[in-house]
């Protein structure tokens, strides 16, 4: 049973594919665990799809029907388009939609934790995989940025409550938390931060640059 | 975290106004994506290309977020994307109306995306999910009460009738939008969560945590 969601503002956004594509990646694997959520999507995206239908339509010209036309026959099979083309990152994605996390290339932190950094996305965002192991825990840090989470496997629990497979959190800049690994399994986040995280207790000061590292 | 707006829309009937029976019109254009996959047929693509293609350009052009020439641009890309992806078309899934429009807001993405120059590896497919229409509420856009939901639309208080517009027509982020319209982006946020309220665009009653 999924209990924390991602908020209309950012379901909306998702709809209309104006959400930056981490952020994005992370609502869509949310919505592999979440029928509400998909419920929404589908009526966000009906509204849409609304105001598209009333748009004052604007005149064509006939030559573009014929350029389209005389493309048809040059269009691929939307599957070999697809595996042609595919990137690293789209690659990575579809890793972690389909729950291959052990494909991807993780780093040692602690002795409790794994990080997979999943590489820079827009150039704006921090995105990783967590791996903490069962009882284990991420040192108190505080946001520069607002960070969206979603918990893909076990469980973990903070300041603010206890967060299970499928839950996505959302921390504003600002918010301090401790996350700690529940017990009867290791726990497994999907994370994305606007900008780089900062540990605020000073003794794990060292850890910062190290979750920077890129995974390669 | 409980959203205050969200929940006024508790008690709401489940019959939303989303879920009056279908229309014809949405009917025939499936039809036409139905004969495209099957029959590769130019005749009902030339038919649906008449419809939808002055909507997509008038889509590219809200907010001249596009110049002309890319709205072209985008107007073909999505009719060939139509072409080539009618196979995967399902009537029973999703309206055509919804499903072209969905191809044209992530063509239109990667179009920002290109232009901008994000170095982005990541198409808006890639990063999207893909309804696949077995909710119990997935077909609300076919079966719409189109008149009701555009009842509700028309009564909408003309500030937030615009940010929808910059949100969906013109594809602007909140923080876009607040910086566009010079207003906070607390009030972006508030006036897209009382819109959508007002509209009762989620069937399902409470809030969302």
């Amino acid at each position: 049973m999924v209990n924390h969601h991602p908020d209309t503002n950012t379901l909306l956004e998702f709809a209309a594919s104006s959400l930056p594509a981490a952020q994005s990646v992370v609502v869509s694997t949310h919505l592999q665990f979440c029928s509400k959520c998909r419920q929404r999507l589908a009526q966000l995206e009906g509204l849409g799809a609304t105001m598209f239908e009333d748009a004052e339509p604007v005149d064509i010209n006939p030559s573009l029907f014929d350029s389209v036309l005389a493309r048809l026959d040059e269009v691929q099979d939307d599957r070999a388009a697809n595996d042609a083309n595919a990137s690293t990152m789209s690659w990575t994605v579809k890793q972690i939609r389909n729950g291959n996390l052990e494909e991807l290339q993780w780093k040692k932190v602690t002795r409790s934790l794994r990080i997979a950094d999943l590489g820079d996305i827009d150039g704006a965002a921090e995105f990783s995989l967590y791996h903490i192991a069962e009882g284990g825990r991420i040192p108190q840090h505080n946001h520069s940025g607002t960070e969206m989470t979603l918990v893909l496997q076990g469980g973990f629990s903070d300041e603010s409550g206890s967060y299970h497979a499928g839950d996505f959190i959302t921390r504003e800049a600002g918010d301090i938390h401790a996350p700690t690994a529940l017990p009867g399994g290791d726990c497994i986040c999907l994370a994305v931060l606007e900008s780089p995280l900062r540990f605020t207790r000073w003794h794990h000061r060292w850890l910062s640059p190290l979750l920077q590292l890129r995974a390669g | 975290m409980v959203d205050k707006q969200g929940e006024g829309a508790r008690g709401q009937p489940a019959t939303s106004a989303w879920s009056v029976p279908e229309g014809r019109r949405t009917d025939e254009w499936s039809q036409c994506v139905v004969r495209i996959a099957e029959h590769r047929d130019r005749a009902a693509f030339a038919k649906f290309f008449s419809h939808f293609a002055p909507l997509i350009k008038a889509f590219a052009l809200s907010g001249s977020s596009l110049s002309a020439a890319h709205a072209d641009e985008l107007v073909q890309e999505v009719m060939l994307k139509v072409w080539q992806k009618a196979a995967g078309f399902n009537p029973e899934k999703a309206a055509a109306s919804t499903w072209v429009y969905t191809i044209a807001r992530n063509c239109r993405t990667d179009m920002f995306r290109r232009l901008q120059k994000f170095d982005t590896q990541l198409e808006a497919e890639d990063v999207g999910f893909e309804l696949e229409g077995d909710e119990p509420t997935m077909a609300l856009h076919a079966s719409r009460g189109a008149v009701r939901v555009r009842e509700l639309m028309s009564d909408l208080p003309q500030d937030q009738a615009q940010i929808l517009a910059k949100v969906y027509m013109e594809g602007k982020s909140h923080s876009e939008t607040a910086a566009e319209l010079g207003l906070p982006l607390g009030t972006v946020k508030s006036r897209v969560r009382l819109a959508i309220q007002k509209l009762q665009v989620f069937m399902d009653a409470g809030s969302e945590e």
